[in-house]
């Protein structure tokens, strides 16, 4: 069998990041390889201060590594690029624009005229279940809602990569769990890659085809445990009482904590 | 008219009426504080010969010329300073220099540069609502959220388009909300500056009716000046404030 391509390759990364506050420097990840490959959806797990989503900014773009390799595609990573879609916890959407417009607007900064660029939104607001509130502001959604409005925004960009950084940290557990469902289904219809970065290794192993799980501070990675679980599968009401999804999210569980005896 | 709105109006009605029956139980000289129907005839004359119009008209007009030379050169100065080190470094400690200076110190020096009359009063003013309006550039364009920035950036953003998209209209959320501040300064500042370097205006038309003891004169232009402000702030930077940061979600009331 062919190895699957590589689209984001990390090899021995240092990365810090600066205390603002206190002016100092913090090593936040150290001596960290991960491969991410063509298409999937891998997961990010660790306790936090692991530099998970340290991780991410560098991918992004918007942090600088101190020492190691960072590629997308081959090609060192300078810095931000429409090439990696970035969603974020605290949702990021402009106020002062609508739902629409939010949406529409990495198609706006690459010149897309105003039509094009709006039926391109409707389309991923359709998607994302959310024409109703196109020509809200931001303000007025819910979480949930801002989220996926986030999403599809990403989307609408049409990215290589989309980072997510801990994207459902601040929703309701309910809502979360309609949230995750609602990701994959989006997912399923573009199937980009995805590295999706959480504390929760419940949200890691449902949606993941892969997890990588980070050492506590200065984060490496210790291991990666594939989810072998069928995505047509992948619902709360089948995997909630299903035994081989909580063999997989025990295994991951263990290994976070540092309870599965294998060395950090 | 809303119950909130009217419910404004018991202050000043009870003002007048104070005003109205002062002169039965305190005995004092006109002058000092003439009676209400004196002021009132006298607005009824000074809008009749267009004296009153004239002066309002004078003061709005270096008012608007004021807000925009002092807006137009402070808005892309306070970009510079909130976006670049640099530029921050170097001119901070000046401006900080120059704002202990209040609008109205200026007075003198500008009689000297640009002589009694509009020059001096615009400068006084557009100098005023350029300090006010800097401030307001600096802080609204910093106080835009890392999140905000990166999120832009990562969809492309860059240079004129992160300008555009994110820097000024973030930046216009702070300067909104400061426009009513600076304009309020700039207000104050153009009454003072008319007082002593003015050949007209309102400013102009209360010190002059101090010369002839011309009491109710001095009074209907301080209630002028009140007045107007009142109505520019209701007619202009409430609705401006709606239609914007209030719909965006961003200033709650």
């Amino acid at each position: 069998m062919n190895s699957p391509k590589v689209r984001i390759a990390a090899r021995d990364l240092r990365l810090e990041y600066r205390d603002e506050a206190r002016g100092e420097h913090h090593l936040a990840v150290e001596k960290l390889s991960l491969d991410v490959r063509e298409n999937e959806f891998l997961c990010v797990v660790g306790p936090s201060g692991c530099g998970k989503s340290t991780l991410i900014s560098a991918i992004a773009g918007f942090l600088k590594p101190v020492a190691g390799e960072l590629t997308l595609d081959g090609k060192r990573i300078e810095g931000p690029g429409a090439d990696r879609g970035v969603v974020f916890q605290e949702y990021a959407l402009l106020p002062w624009m609508t739902v629409l417009d939010n949406v529409a607007l990495g198609p706006k900064l690459k010149g897309v005229p105003k039509t094009e660029r709006h039926e391109r939104a409707r389309h991923y607001l359709a998607m994302a279940n959310l024409s109703d509130a196109a020509l809200k502001f931001p303000h007025e959604l819910s979480g949930g809602m801002k989220q996926r409005t986030a999403v599809a925004r990403t989307l609408a960009n049409e990215p290589q990569v989309m980072l997510m950084d801990e994207p459902f940290a601040a929703i309701d557990a309910q809502t979360r769990m309609t949230l995750q469902e609602e990701l994959l289904r989006i997912w399923s219809k573009s199937r980009i890659t995805v590295l999706f970065v959480t504390h929760s290794v419940e949200e890691a192993c449902f949606l993941g085809d892969r997890v990588a799980i980070l050492t506590p501070g200065p984060g490496r990675v210790k291991e990666i445990v594939d989810v072998p679980i069928a995505r047509d599968r992948r619902n709360w009401a089948t995997l909630g009482a299903d035994p081989e999804f909580a063999r997989i999210r025990d295994y991951v569980l263990a290994s976070v904590r540092g309870v599965d005896g294998k060395a950090a | 008219m809303k119950l909130s709105n009217a419910i404004g109006l018991l202050p000043f009605a009870a003002a007048l009426t104070a005003w109205a029956i002062l002169p039965l139980y305190v005995d004092y000289p006109s002058y000092m504080l003439p009676p209400l129907p004196d002021v009132w005839t006298h607005l009824l004359e000074a809008l009749a010969d267009g004296t009153l119009a004239g002066h309002v008209a004078n003061s709005l007009g270096r008012l608007a010329l004021g807000f925009a030379v002092g807006t137009g050169i402070a808005i892309p100065l306070g970009i510079a300073i909130a976006l670049n080190r640099h530029v921050a470094d170097t001119l901070k400690p000046l401006l900080t220099f120059l704002q202990s200076i209040a609008g109205i110190a200026w007075v003198p020096l500008a009689i000297i540069w640009f002589g009694i009359g509009i020059g001096s009063v615009v400068f006084v003013i557009a100098n005023t609502i350029f300090f006010a309006t800097l401030y307001n550039t600096v802080i609204g364009v910093q106080a835009i959220p890392q999140a905000l920035h990166r999120a832009v950036r990562s969809l492309g953003g860059k240079g004129l388009s992160l300008a555009s998209v994110l820097i000024l209209p973030g930046a216009l959320v702070q300067l909104i909300v400061g426009f009513r501040t600076a304009m309020a300064y700039g207000w104050r500042a153009l009454v003072a500056a008319e007082m002593i370097a003015g050949t007209n205006g309102l400013g102009y038309m209360t010190i002059e009716a101090v010369q002839w003891y011309r009491t109710e004169t001095v009074l209907l232009g301080m209630i002028a000046i009140g007045l107007i402000w009142l109505v520019m702030d209701r007619l202009i930077f409430e609705p401006i404030e709606r239609v914007t940061v209030r719909r965006w979600g961003i200033v709650q009331r």
